[in-house]
């Protein structure tokens, strides 16, 4: 008797915290953000590496988004959602390059890199794991000089994936669309079929070059079929 | 008679390795556990509270790297310091057991007569008392 209702009180416990952190990222998919209010980012967490990023939502009459303005700073903006990739494999969202970070002529890969690991704009597809360090991520990045199609790993961590999507100034100041297989781009950055995705982030950042760069993003959607395939 | 300290910790009795393996599991499991779950929680925790890749990498993963090393030179040494002590603890209980039987056995062949004697640290000796009250009798 006395044995049952440890027992029960065990399962209660473990069913809670089960139930509590499906429905902590449980969200309705496709999730779209279409940062249209000005209370748009009260449902990201905001994370600072170093530095504050002035994050803000732009809402006018005939045109919202996103703003990010980063001096010197790191921080980026950062949504929980549970999916599984394979199933719902599609991303898009639409951005536009202001101001590109300054970075000094260092080659790929070479010596002092991490000092040049500043992008104007860079979307985040996060893969947790049951260890933190296992951790993978995509990152998704329109850099002024590296070319399009460069996949390359952080200076920070080789569970970390660099993907160039759109690169160069010539489409400054233009809102240009992306629009990514997750599930496809995974396979190619990392070798292997991915896991759940667990989160999504959004970042601009300076504070390797100590330079300045302003990027604007809109029309985020996650967690869908692509309809023309 | 001879009270001197056993010389082998470690006699080999079934009481004896029973009792050395669950006072040795029974210190090492629960403390394992709470460990593990300590470290999952705490680094888990602060990498979502992180949660940009660049910073878990940066600050949390050189941070949980010297943690390993720690737990990698202190673990073996902890577990000796509790394999010795249940050792102690086994030795304690399946020690004078082992010697009541053996001193009981000599005294029902008539090898020996009198009351029998335990070391002072030694646990049963109440129990040693009545067989001497017995034996005296």
């Amino acid at each position: 008797m006395f044995r049952k209702k440890w027992f029960n009180l065990l399962f209660l416990i473990i069913f809670i915290s089960a139930t509590g952190n499906i429905f902590a990222f449980a969200a309705q998919l496709p999730k779209k953000f279409p940062f249209e209010k000005k209370d748009a980012l009260d449902e990201w967490q905001e994370k600072i590496f170093k530095g504050r990023v002035f994050y803000s939502v732009k809402a006018n009459k005939d045109d919202s988004y996103l703003a990010a303005y980063s001096d010197d700073t790191a921080s980026g903006i950062f949504y929980r959602i549970r999916f599984n990739p394979k199933q719902l494999p599609m991303i898009s969202w639409k951005w536009k390059v202001l101001k590109f970070p300054k970075k000094g002529k260092l080659s790929c890969g070479g010596s002092g890199w991490i000092e040049q690991d500043d992008y104007a704009a860079r979307l985040y597809v996060i893969f947790p794991k049951l260890s933190f360090n296992l951790t993978k991520s995509l990152e998704y990045v329109w850099d002024k000089s590296l070319p399009v199609g460069t996949i390359k790993e952080s200076p920070y961590s080789k569970n970390i994936k660099i993907i160039i999507i759109e690169s160069g100034s010539k489409s400054m100041n233009k809102w240009v669309h992306e629009k990514r297989n997750i599930y496809e781009d995974y396979k190619k950055a990392f070798g292997r079929e991915p896991g759940k995705v667990g989160a999504i982030a959004i970042m601009t950042d300076t504070d390797n070059t100590q330079s300045t760069a302003e990027a604007h993003y809109d029309e985020l959607k996650v967690g869908y079929k692509d309809e023309s395939e | 008679m001879n009270l001197n300290k056993r010389k082998a910790k470690f006699i080999g009795t079934a009481l004896q390795n029973k009792t050395l393996m669950l006072v040795f599991v029974a210190a090492v499991l629960p403390a394992a556990i709470i460990a593990a779950c300590l470290y999952y929680l705490i680094f888990n925790m602060l990498a979502w509270q992180l949660g940009i890749p660049e910073a878990i990498a940066y600050n949390l993963v050189p941070v949980a790297r010297k943690v390993n090393l720690i737990i990698l030179i202190a673990l073996p040494i902890t577990l000796f310091v509790i394999w010795f002590m249940a050792l102690e603890l086994s030795h304690r209980i399946a020690g004078p057991l082992y010697r009541l039987e053996k001193e009981l056995n000599e005294r029902i062949e008539g090898k020996k007569s009198g009351p029998i004697q335990l070391r002072e640290k030694d646990e049963l000796k109440a129990l040693a008392d009545k067989i001497n009250r017995l034996i005296i009798k």
